[in-house]
């Protein structure tokens, strides 16, 4: 290095000028690169993680300053009825959700995957409400579910089943909530589905079939494990998102009738932005975010060791 | 026009891999310089560290007077054809020549002028609305060449560029880079594996083996005179024979290969025989059996593969990949190039005798020519 | 002799394959009845919130109902339109989808392409703690986040609503997975033709990269457009809400009649409904790429 610093001055050529050099090394085109979007993310990511922890040790109603009380919050928590009992309501609806949507879309995906006329539509149907917004998808399906005006009574009357009051009863509201998202997320799941079922060759299909597979054989035997990956990924995506279950709840129930719909989040959204107790609210959110993590922890680990992957 | 000079080179990867060890080279102005060498040999390192694409970990590299190791690429004046040309996808031919000179802010006119001069010159012209994409291969290797050719560089540097195309249109091209050359006279260097390529379009060649600098001469020089058995073993086609051979008071003996050098003292050493240099025997000289196994001709001459009775040399890997597959045991495998007149029958065995000068003798310690 | 007979009319082997049996069969496929039931249940909701929506009150408000209204009446979109600030509501909508969208592609390819392809000192480390965020859900964060964007000052307005989705630890993440596809020749060639950092990224990596910049502006848009939650938490005044918080508070506020509910449903779905129609395959693919809706 000092050889190569003496020869430069012996030969006594330029180096480029400083501002060149630090305006075109790596070091700064990689910081200045990296920059907006490192105090962008440390400002709305990194903080409020720490922050979040914080807070769930504090008496913070937004307003006055917060102070320091400790595990209270998590005690308060853990002898909360309210909270227990929105804990299991998000445990069914993620129980029923989970499976219903991921199963529906596997056999739809296997129906869409082939060539027959109006598959175009077919598919153009299955997708249409996954664009559309959470909110438009609870106005339409409380108009839908009316108990009064509802087209579904009508529907039921019209096949001479009686009447239900579906949103309003707190024994069937969870459950129609579950009918909800799964109607609005089944096409997205079919999506991934239908690209997995598109990405296996044709060859592995057709090596079955001279192997003598039936086609129910084929596939149990060669469809389903390559579609491994994307089920453990929907499976994990899907647990996440029913765990944050809320936009529907707001609008279609606020939670209610008598509490049968509140789920964690809407839980967590009452208490720190109805209630005004957001070091309460903050535990809720570490303690939801605990369970994601262990419960995606386990999928995965369970995932890796039965799903296959090809490469 | 600057050249281009190592100075004491060395360039590591992660902390162990050697890929380039204190590599010291001139190239002179205008020189059309070859670094020819196995895969792996140091020679793409080494060039693109001239195009400041790696920074060199120790030691110097200038272009003219010019230290380079910490000015980049961007400001080096230099131009590269990669081996798989780099053209940019997206742009049409015109864009792709124009894209250096836009980078340096020419005026729109002066493009315009440097693009179509380059693309009469390289008979682009009717392609320069087009992408890429829909170019054959060798035509996207000329307008990765007008790419290299429109700034006008100080110094061009090639990287396999031929070795994409090909048998038919290498031949073409490499004819016409020489051409480009000799008229443009910019300093070039040139990287490939391909030995016929170094010999054909080199002033001078640079032989590279494990990132170390073997040979430096002109074609003919290390062709005639090969500094080390690597070198011997790398440049020819088909490869020089490599025999195991020993010197007993002036007599060298590799198998039943006899010749008299009273200049070599005695010890183990290495013989080498260019299959060209292989005829029938005749009296007098020296001469080794041949067992022969196939024979190919080629009209103007037939190359005769078959084994000799004489121990593989071995002195580094390299060799042994590059000149001497299948060896085993006793008998090694030979080549020999023969005019069709002499063409042999497959498995006979003949006796081929070679000029004493023709003979090449290497320390089997070292792999050093014993001149 | 019958045995003679029946050994001559049954040949120990058949030459000839046997005439199939007719099969019997429907004349379309039979997956289509099943898809066709499927496709009613999908579809139904979304033409009845149109049909609802073109009839009047009344119509409305009857059972069993009118599922084939005589007349279209457009009345209820005045109504709907009059009712709320829809024109504020499409406004803000529109500048936070657009926005971050802007912001998303811009902040993200710059991140990416360093953490791609520049060596600089510092990077493993970030993007360490980059995929870290990446676990967290925004909806654990939805506090913390509401008082640093209260601190900014920007509580009750669209800027609030953007400033925490200008970037994404997944756009990033996405991004730089694709940068990585990319030739580093390209690049290289780039370099030696004289051009910074700054011009390989615009005028080289990203022209090639659209695939991917187009996945992440549709799962933006898509997201922001629908973006419910957040809205909720930081937006008071009306006529500083995005469509759907604008939607919610009309369906949660005085009584309304259904018939104009739904034709601010309708509404407030046509901007979405329009650029999936008409780039379909972009959507499709966009989320098939990475499984993101939130």
């Amino acid at each position: 290095m000092t050889a190569l610093a003496e020869d430069t001055r012996a030969v006594g050529l330029e180096r480029p000028p400083l501002w060149r050099r630090v305006l075109g090394s790596d070091q700064l085109a990689g910081w200045a690169f990296v920059t907006p979007a490192v105090i962008l993310i440390a400002v709305f990511a990194v903080i409020p993680i720490g922050w979040a922890a914080l807070l769930s040790f504090q008496a913070n109603n937004l307003l006055a300053p917060a102070h320091y009380i400790g595990f209270a919050n998590y005690q308060a928590l853990a002898k909360d009825p309210a909270f227990r009992s929105a804990v299991v309501h998000t445990v069914i609806y993620t129980a029923l959700f989970v499976p219903i949507s991921i199963g529906g879309a596997l056999g739809l995906a296997v129906a869409l995957n082939r060539k027959i006329r109006g598959i175009r539509f077919y598919r153009l149907a299955v997708f249409v409400p996954v664009v559309t917004s959470t909110v438009a998808t609870g106005i339409i399906f409380l108009w839908l579910l009316d108990p009064t005006f509802g087209i579904v009574n009508y529907f039921l009357h019209a096949v001479g089943l009686p009447q239900q009051k579906f949103l309003q009863d707190p024994n069937q509201a969870l459950y129609c909530i579950v009918g909800v998202t799964v109607w609005e997320w089944l096409g997205f799941d079919v999506i991934i589905y239908l690209a997995a079922l598109q990405g296996i060759p044709q060859d592995l299909m057709e090596a079955a079939e001279i192997d003598g597979a039936s086609r129910w054989s084929t596939f149990r035997s060669v469809v389903l494990p390559l579609l491994g990956p994307a089920t453990l990924f929907l499976v994990v995506w899907s647990t996440i998102n029913a765990l944050q279950l809320f936009d529907e709840v707001y609008v279609m129930t606020r939670g209610g009738p008598i509490g049968s719909t509140t789920a964690i989040v809407f839980y967590l959204y009452q208490q720190a932005f109805s209630n005004f107790s957001a070091g309460y609210g903050a535990a809720i959110a570490v303690v939801l975010f605990l369970a994601i993590l262990v419960v995606t922890l386990v999928q995965l680990w369970i995932g890796r060791r039965r799903v296959y992957y090809a490469s | 026009m600057p050249g281009v000079s190592f100075d004491e080179v060395t360039k590591t990867f992660s902390g162990e891999t050697v890929a380039v060890d204190r590599l010291s080279l001139e190239i002179a102005d205008g020189e059309f310089m070859i670094l020819v060498g196995p895969s792996g040999c140091g020679k793409t390192t080494g060039l693109r560290m001239v195009a400041g694409l790696e920074k060199p970990t120790s030691g110097v590299i200038r272009i003219g007077e010019r230290v380079v190791n910490e000015v980049s690429a961007r400001d080096r004046d230099i131009a590269m054809v990669f081996q798989n040309y780099a053209l940019y996808p997206h742009m049409s031919v015109y864009k792709n020549l124009a894209f250096s000179l836009k980078q340096k802010r020419t005026p729109k006119q002066d493009i315009d002028r440097r693009v179509r001069e380059v693309a009469a010159m390289l008979g682009l012209e009717p392609l320069l609305k087009r992408r890429p994409a829909q170019l054959s291969g060798g035509q996207r290797q000329r307008v990765a060449m007008g790419r290299a050719l429109v700034r006008e560089p100080k110094v061009f540097l090639l990287d396999e560029p031929l070795s994409n195309l090909d048998a038919k249109l290498r031949v073409q091209m490499r004819a016409e880079l020489k051409r480009l050359h000799a008229r443009l006279g910019v300093t070039t260097i040139y990287v490939t594996h391909d030995q016929v390529e170094a010999m054909t379009l080199g002033d001078r060649i640079a032989v590279m083996s494990d990132g170390k600098l073997q040979q430096l001469g002109t074609p003919q020089e290390v062709y005639d005179t090969p500094a080390n058995v690597f070198v011997a073993g790398f440049i020819g086609s088909p490869p020089m024979n490599l025999l195991r051979g020993s010197v007993r008071s002036g007599r060298v003996t590799a198998g039943d290969f006899v010749l008299q050098r009273a200049d070599v003292p005695d010890g183990e050493l290495i013989v080498g025989l260019r299959p060209e240099a292989l005829r029938p025997a005749m009296n007098g000289l020296p001469s080794i059996e041949f067992r022969v196994d196939v024979v190919e001709p080629l009209g103007d001459e037939v190359i005769v593969h078959g084994s000799v009775a004489a121990e593989l040399a071995t002195v580094s890997e390299e060799v042994e990949d590059a000149a001497l597959p299948g060896a085993n045991g006793l008998r090694t495998e030979a080549v020999a190039r023969l005019s069709p007149r002499d063409r042999p029958a497959e498995g006979s065995t003949i006796r081929l005798g070679v000029e004493p000068a023709e003979v090449y003798l290497f320390d089997a310690g070292t792999g050093a020519a014993i001149r | 002799m019958a045995t003679g007979q029946t050994a001559q009319a049954e040949p120990l082997f058949r030459l000839t394959v046997p005439p199939e049996k007719p099969r019997r069969r429907l004349p379309f496929s039979p997956w289509h009845l099943f898809l066709m039931p499927v496709a009613a249940v999908m579809l139904v909701p979304l033409l009845w919130m149109v049909i609802v929506s073109l009839e009047t009150a009344s119509q409305a408000q009857r059972f069993p109902p009118v599922l084939f209204p005589h007349s279209f009446h457009v009345q209820s979109y005045v109504d709907a339109w009059n009712a709320a600030p829809f024109a504020h509501y499409f406004l803000n909508s529109a500048i936070y989808s657009l926005s971050t969208v802007a912001g998303q592609l811009l902040f993200c390819s710059l991140a990416a392409y360093a953490f791609a392809r520049i060596r600089f000192f510092g990077r493993e480390v970030l993007f360490v703690v980059l995929l870290a965020t990446l676990m967290v859900p925004f909806q654990v964060l939805l506090i913390p986040t509401f008082l640093i964007v209260k601190k900014l000052g920007m509580v009750d307005s669209v800027g609030g609503l953007i400033v925490p989705n200008l970037c994404s630890a997944f756009g990033i993440f996405l991004l730089r997975q694709f940068f990585r596809t990319l030739p580093i020749e390209l690049e290289e060639a780039a370099r030696i033709d004289g051009a910074s950092r700054l011009a390989i990224l615009f005028k080289i990596v990203l022209p090639l990269s659209l695939p991917a910049l187009a996945t992440l502006g549709i799962i933006q848009f898509l997201w922001s457009w629908n973006d419910f939650l957040w809205p909720l938490v930081i937006i008071n005044t009306d006529t500083h809400a995005p469509i759907q918080l604008g939607l919610s508070t009309l369906q949660g506020g005085h009584f309304m009649e259904w018939n104009v509910l739904m034709a601010g449903t309708v509404m407030s779905q046509i901007p979405i409904l329009l650029a999936f129609f008409f780039a379909q395959r972009w959507f499709i693919q966009s989320l098939a790429y990475t499984g993101i809706k939130q």
